[in-house]
């Protein structure tokens, strides 16, 4: 057997497979296509050629023509479903209608979807038990001084450059722990409490470093709100993390930024 | 008597629950599955179903069951579970009601056209075909901006090799042998008074 031969004979069972495929994934008539034909061109080729390649390619070619048969039959009970009106019949018809006419031909065949799209009383009171809950905005904080100003703020106080945050996050452990004593727990506030707004701010970006690293925990009175400080001697593991908003300004308004 | 009362309060509240799901919804497709309706009015959800198409039924709508794929026999209730159930209108519109609607008359003639050529081509063909089919009625750039509309309206359905498919919402509102049976009805002389549609 030639090797120009068995490339022939590739090509041709490559060529069969994508005129199936075509037919297939563009929804031409699967009866343009002489099933015979192919049948019979399959087997000559399998007759000629009996390696595993040749072999194997047929058989996926036969796959693709028995996808083709099963398309006929689709193609042919879809016929009957549409009372055998032929695409062209149709665009003989488009074409001569005018567009009310065609609209008028819709409108006796349609019947529209009924759904309400507003909003339903429950997901009303959703939305309202939402923003009850929501914390009261303080609007002196939209007065915050932008850019510049706000830059300078952080700088003065330190929140980025020349501040060494492991030594601030060893100075407020150490608070902590002096602090809670032998109760082993210090109240939040007394904790990050300072002169200045900015301090409070500060001391309370250093202590959420310390409960992310482990070296304290976080609690909070479910009913009275109050929030205790615990600190732990050395690093601890968590088990379970939780996400804990404080809103610090409690709706003062601070020196200086008012 | 009292037993009795009640009864018919459950069955009322049944009832509402049932209007409110499908037709109040959230989702991006309209309507609820069965196993929804199931889970919230219990295992005879059909029978109330049914009840609540019997009341639609009196103000212009019924309850329409859209099954996932076309069925051989008579439905299993697995089958009713995976369906889809919406309400629609029991009575089809009349062009100038679809007018008053807020539709522009050419986009819904282009939808006609569209949905017509698809069905009798296995409810697929390319969107080149389906242009140049309609762009003999209406201008080229009208044809496309109405088939993209009614893409995004979920009436068709652009597959990946530019070819354009019946979309969810025309198999569940159009019916494809009436609209084929309407398109074989128009004639050259055929009255233009709106009035058409009403049947």
């Amino acid at each position: 057997m030639s090797y120009g031969k068995k490339v022939v004979s590739r090509e041709e069972l490559e060529r069969i497979m994508a005129l199936c495929e075509s037919i297939e994934r563009r929804g031409l008539d699967p009866f343009s296509v002489n099933v015979k034909e192919l049948l019979a061109r399959l087997r000559r080729i399998l007759e000629e050629q009996k390696d595993l390649d040749t072999i194997v390619l047929d058989a996926e070619t036969l796959y693709r023509i028995a996808v083709l048969i099963s398309l006929q039959q689709k193609w042919l009970k879809e016929r009957a479903s549409s009372l055998f009106i032929d695409s062209q019949l149709v665009s003989l018809k488009i074409a001569s209608a005018d567009p009310r006419q065609l609209a008028a031909a819709l409108a006796r065949s349609w019947r529209p979807i009924v759904r309400a799209e507003q909003i339903t009383p429950y997901r009303l009171r959703q939305g309202m038990e939402y923003f009850l809950m929501l914390p009261p905005r303080d609007r002196a904080l939209e007065k915050l001084p932008l850019t510049r100003e706000g830059l300078q703020i952080t700088h003065q106080i330190g929140y980025a450059k020349g501040v060494e945050l492991e030594e601030e996050i060893k100075k407020m452990h150490e608070a902590c722990i002096r602090m809670a004593g032998s109760k082993g727990e210090v109240d939040y506030w007394s904790l990050v409490s300072a002169e200045t707004f900015e301090g409070v701010v500060w001391r309370a970006y250093v202590l959420s470093f310390l409960v992310t690293e482990g070296l304290a925990d976080i609690r909070k009175n479910p009913i009275t709100g109050e929030l205790k400080v615990v600190p732990y001697p050395s690093k601890k593991k968590r088990e379970k993390i939780t996400a804990l908003v404080v809103s610090i300004k409690g709706g003062e308004v601070p020196k200086g930024l008012g | 008597m009292d037993e009795e009362k009640g009864e018919t309060e459950r069955a009322g509240r049944k009832l509402a629950i049932a209007a409110s799901m499908l037709l109040f919804s959230s989702h991006r497709l309209p309507g609820v599955r069965g196993w929804e309706l199931r889970r919230r009015l219990g295992r005879n959800y059909l029978k109330i179903i049914d009840a609540l198409n019997s009341k639609l039924n009196s103000i212009g709508l019924r309850v329409k069951i859209m099954f996932d794929q076309p069925l051989g026999g008579s439905p299993a209730e697995e089958d009713f579970d995976r369906a889809r159930f919406f309400v629609t209108l029991s009575e089809p519109l009349s062009v100038a009601d679809i007018v008053a609607a807020g539709w522009n008359i050419e986009d819904v003639a282009v939808l006609a056209a569209a949905l017509s050529y698809l069905f009798t081509k296995g409810g697929r063909a390319s969107e080149k075909e389906l242009v140049e089919l309609i762009e003999v009625k209406l201008p080229r750039w009208k044809v496309e901006a109405a088939i993209e509309r009614f893409i995004r309206k979920g009436y068709l359905t652009r597959a990946e090799d530019n070819t354009i498919k019946v979309g969810w919402r025309a198999l569940a509102e159009v019916d494809e042998k009436e609209l084929l049976k309407a398109i074989m009805d128009i004639s050259p002389t055929q009255q233009k008074d709106g009035s058409e549609g009403r049947t």
